[in-house]
Parts: structure tokens; C-alpha cells; sequence
């Protein structure tokens, strides 16, 4: 084992969330603030670092993130919500948080990835108190546009939404709304 | 397979396409390996893989076979359309486990095969609808699980401060696996039912090696105990802990060889009582023990006049009762292996001072 990763050991996990939490704040390079918001969202997957994530307001942090311009920026964000959102104490946070109409604007994103982990966002999030904004008409909308896509991962991703999370009706609902409006949000580029 | 002739199977996805090493890391953000900078979620994960980089040389058994080393293999082909360097092919391979596929992936991305690199990635666009649908489910089961362990750990913690329990929530903290590694160990049991035995299987292993190892060190497995059973719930906790502990026991056993020899002649029998031990009076006990037996060594002078080196005498290796035939059997091995390499080794490279316990006893015979 190395010096460095027995200095890490000793930091502890929090300290060292704490040090990329406050190098995210303090920074004025855009490629730390995309790299330390990657590591976040990576940290994000393991159910181990939920309890320090939240101590550390990073689902703030990653629902704050949603509303930037640099798309890089909005695409790691949406992927540590992802990571992190099934865990109830954080979804119930984020729903409290009014996250899920952020969420739904990634929808819209040109970045594949960033529309990918926003509905599998939406996916997770959905309760049986949520399940009106999260399956809201335009999304269904949206779900079954995706359904239609040539991109594989997207396509199959919007029918398990479909399939799993919204009822026939409001299947049906969405798809005689789209006859009429063919115009559509755009379809992520791949 | 997922339907081959589908417009966009098939096709080059950019996230197939390797990004650029991030080379403007900070520091402290310097993982073990040169990354880019990627943000993992579940829909980038699949059990399938796509292996780009194999020479075409017809080796696709030697491939498949390098690929089932970390789990059991349910589909494979080679994807000739898919666009290729020239003289190169790519493979699809389809895992049974999610687990198996992570583990390959890591374990042979960037890996040289046959005179070229490897580059594997997750291939989630060959999913069927039905296979995106179970692994976004075994992702809700596996944190509803590890969560709700979460919590009993935590209350476990609450109710028994115990020192092995909170020194091992530091120890297990893995820098640059970003989490996300970390979660590979971690979520090495998709199988609930699975998950207790098998986070038991490495501390099995290593007090059998521990025993089988000459030294006898029986300090490692006092150690490793109490945290097996403390927290069976954190299973990459183990997998962290076992193998770095077994690092350390394969070490020791190495460096203090002729010491720990002589120590475990004088009290062969303390197997039981170590165990329970604190690890600082454990370690105190065996620095007495070690300085003991090299006050022993230094009295035992050479009585061969014929030698020409009067220095202290290197301990005898003893012959130990290790209380079972098979232990014994691989310790007389190793006794004789041990002593062929002392004795084909030149004497200078023999002498060769190896650890800190090595060095006064050759000191004095250089000095006469």
C-alpha cells in the first residue's frame, strides 16, 4: 500500500468527501469543479457514503448543479441523483426538495447520458405520493417519444417506464396528445 | 443475443468510444489508475461487454476462456460488423451476473491480449427491455439490502462501541475507487441467501493459512476474527480487510521466518489463548518473544572447529508438531524447500541482510 493511500485511510471517508465538498466550493477551475462533481457522483453509488453525502448537503449540491448551463456540469449531477436516489431518506429529501421538476428538464437535454439518468431518475423516485409529477402527462409524452428511438439504451429504458410506472390510460392519454402536436422536445444527440 | 439486425445495435455508441485520461487531477483525487472523468449510473453498467482490440488470429477460445476466469459466461460472439481496426476483431460477451461482468471489466480493460491492448466496455444497447427492467430492479433490491444493513450496523455500533468494529469503518475506505469500486466488492452478493457464507469464506481461508504458514503467527487470526463476526453485514469491508490482511500474513510469514521458528518451538501450544488477546499485548508478547530468541541464537557459537566462521549460530530450523498430519506434511515441505534455497544460494546472497531481524546477526559476522 502506498504513502498516499495510507494517508487516505487515516483522512477517513468523510474528511475526504469534506475535502472534494469544499474544493467544489472554493474552486476557480471548471475541470477541478467537473472532476470533483464526477468523483461525487461516483462516491454516490455506494450505498456506504449516503450517510456522509447527505451530512455534507452534496443532494443539494447535485440538485443546485441541474439548473447550470455547462451541460458536463448538469450531466454528472443528474448521474449522482441517479446513483443515490432509491435510498429512502434521500428520496424522500429530494422529493421534499422539489427536485422532480428538475429532473424532468434533463429530460429535454442534447446529452444522451444526462436524459438516460433522468429517467431512470424519474424511475426511482416515483411513489405513490410522487407518482402524479413524476408520470405527469408531458413525461409520458416524452417516455413514449424515447420508446420510439433509435438508440437502444433510451428506447428500452422509456418502455420500462412505460410498461412499469404509468397505467395504460395514461399511455393512451399521452399518445392521442402526441397525434395532435407532432412537435416534439428533440431527441438527445448520440 | 438481443436481436443483431437492429438498426442501432451494432453500431458504434459513443460511449464506447475511450475518453481522454484526465491528467489535471488534483492530488488527493489520484486514483490508482490514470482515469477519465466519468460519472458511473446503472444504465451505463450491463452484463454484457464489448471487447474491442482482439487481433483477428482466431483466438477467440483463448479470449472467452481469460473472460470466464471472473464468472460464468451465457452468451459470446464475435460482432463482425461492427466497425474494427484492420486486422482486428470485437467480441460480445454476455455474463450471467452483473458482478462477474464488473469484475472482468476492470480486471482485463486495457489488458494486452495476444501483442494488442483490450478495451472493454459495457454494452447496455444489447440489453433486451426485459434485462434493462431486471437489472434496474436488482439495483433497488441490492440498496433496499444495503441500506437496511446500513442501519443495523449502525445501531450495532451505537449499542457496542467496540473498537474493532470502528477501527474497521476507517480501514475499509478506498481512495480513487470513487465509490464506485468500492461498490463492486461491496455488491458482491446479489444473492441475499448467499451473502452470510460467503463473507465467512475468507476468514476460513486465512486462518488456514495462517496455520500452514511456518511462522504461526496466530496474532492475524485474533484479528481478523472479531471483525468477520462483528459486521457481517459490510461485506466489502472483508473483502478489503481479507486481502489485505492475507498480504500481511503471507509477509510476516516471510520476513520473520527464523524468529517466529524459534519462538514457536518454546510454546507451540498458545494457539487458543492468543487468539483472544489484545492486539497491543500480542504485539509486546511476540517483540519478547522475537528478542528471546535471538538472545538464544547469539549464545548457541559455532562448536565446528572446522568452520572458519565463528559467528552466532542462525536458529535450528525445529521440528514442530503442528497437531495434524496434513499441516505437517506441508511444513516438513516447506522446511526443505527453505533449507535447499539456504543451501544453493552463495553464501554472500545468502548473507544478504533481508529485514530489520536479519541484520545483527549477520553485522556480527562481518565484524569477525
Amino acid at each position: 500500500m502506498s504513502q498516499k493511500q495510507q494517508d487516505l485511510l487515516e483522512t477517513g471517508r468523510l474528511e475526504y468527501l469534506q475535502a472534494l465538498v469544499t474544493e467544489f466550493q472554493v474552486t476557480e477551475s471548471p475541470d477541478a469543479k467537473e472532476q470533483v462533481l464526477a468523483n461525487l457522483a461516483n462516491f454516490a453509488y455506494d450505498p456506504k457514503n449516503y450517510e456522509y453525502l447527505r451530512q455534507l448537503q452534496v443532494l443539494d449540491l447535485f440538485l443546485d448543479m441541474l439548473t447550470e448551463d455547462n451541460e458536463t456540469l448538469v450531466e454528472f449531477a443528474i448521474g449522482g441523483l441517479c446513483n443515490l436516489c432509491l435510498d429512502k431518506i434521500n428520496k424522500d429529501y429530494i422529493l421534499e426538495a422539489d427536485g422532480v421538476a428538475p429532473v424532468i428538464n434533463c429530460l429535454s437535454s442534447s446529452n444522451e447520458e444526462t436524459v438516460m439518468s433522468a429517467v431512470t431518475t424519474l424511475m426511482y423516485l416515483t411513489t405513490p405520493q410522487s407518482r402524479q409529477q413524476t408520470t405527469a402527462l408531458p413525461v409520458v409524452e416524452c417516455m413514449l417519444r424515447f420508446s420510439l428511438s433509435a438508440n437502444r439504451r433510451l428506447s428500452n429504458l422509456a418502455r420500462v417506464f412505460l410498461e412499469d410506472y404509468c397505467s395504460p390510460d395514461q399511455v393512451e392519454e399521452a399518445r392521442n396528445l402526441s397525434k395532435h402536436t407532432a412537435v416534439g422536445i428533440p431527441l438527445p444527440k448520440d | 443475443m438481443a436481436a443483431p439486425g437492429d438498426g442501432a445495435v451494432g453500431s458504434v455508441c459513443k460511449h464506447h468510444a475511450q475518453q481522454g485520461v484526465c491528467d489535471s487531477r488534483a492530488k488527493y483525487r489520484e486514483g490508482r489508475r490514470p482515469r477519465a472523468v466519468k460519472v458511473y449510473t446503472v444504465n451505463l453498467e450491463s452484463r454484457y461487454l464489448l471487447i474491442q482490440g482482439v487481433p483477428a488470429l482466431g483466438v477467440m477460445k483463448e479470449l472467452v476462456e481469460q473472460f470466464a476466469l471472473y464468472g460464468a459466461i451465457e452468451e459470446y460472439n464475435a460482432l463482425d460488423e461492427y466497425p474494427a481496426e484492420q486486422f482486428m476483431e470485437v467480441y460480445l460477451i454476455k455474463f450471467q451476473k452483473l458482478q462477474s461482468a464488473r469484475i472482468a471489466k476492470r480486471k482485463l480493460d486495457e489488458r494486452s491480449f495476444f501483442g494488442s491492448l483490450l478495451h472493454v466496455c459495457y454494452a447496455p444497447e444489447f440489453e433486451t427491455v426485459q434485462e434493462t427492467r431486471e437489472k434496474l430492479q436488482d439495483r433497488r433490491k441490492y440498496i433496499a439490502k444495503a441500506t437496511s444493513n446500513r442501519v443495523n450496523f449502525v445501531a450495532k455500533m451505537i449499542q457496542e462501541p467496540n473498537k474493532t468494529v470502528s477501527k474497521n469503518s476507517e480501514c475499509d475506505f478506498k481512495p480513487e475507487t470513487s465509490g464506485f469500486s468500492a461498490a463492486h466488492a461491496n455488491s458482491g452478493n446479489w444473492d441475499p441467501s448467499g451473502r452470510c457464507p460467503s463473507s465467512y469464506k475468507p476468514s476460513c481461508n486465512f486462518s488456514s493459512v495462517n496455520r500452514v504458514c511456518p511462522s504461526g503467527d496466530h496474532f492475524w487470526s485474533g484479528l481478523a476474527f472479531p471483525q468477520y463476526v462483528s459486521n457481517y453485514a459490510e461485506t466489502s469491508e472483508y473483502f478489503n480487510q481479507s486481502t489485505s490482511l492475507s498480504e500481511s500474513v503471507q509477509q510476516g510469514g516471510h520476513t520473520h521466518t527464523p524468529v517466529s521458528l524459534v519462538r514457536q518451538r518454546k510454546a507451540p501450544s498458545d494457539n487458543g489463548i492468543g487468539r483472544f488477546m489484545p492486539r497491543t499485548t500480542q504485539l509486546q508478547e511476540r517483540k519478547r518473544k522475537r528478542d528471546q530468541g535471538n538472545r538464544l541464537a547469539f549464545i548457541g557459537m559455532d562448536s565446528d572447529s572446522t568452520e572458519v566462521i565463528i559467528g552466532p549460530q542462525l536458529p535450528e530450523m525445529p521440528k514442530v508438531d503442528m497437531d495434524d498430519d496434513s499441516l505437517n506434511t506441508s511444513a516438513s515441505l516447506i522446511r526443505t524447500k527453505l533449507k535447499e534455497v539456504v543451501v544453493s544460494a552463495p553464501k554472500t546472497s545468502g548473507e544478504k541482510p533481508k529485514d530489520s531481524q536479519a541484520k545483527p546477526l549477520i553485522k556480527q559476522r562481518r565484524r569477525i
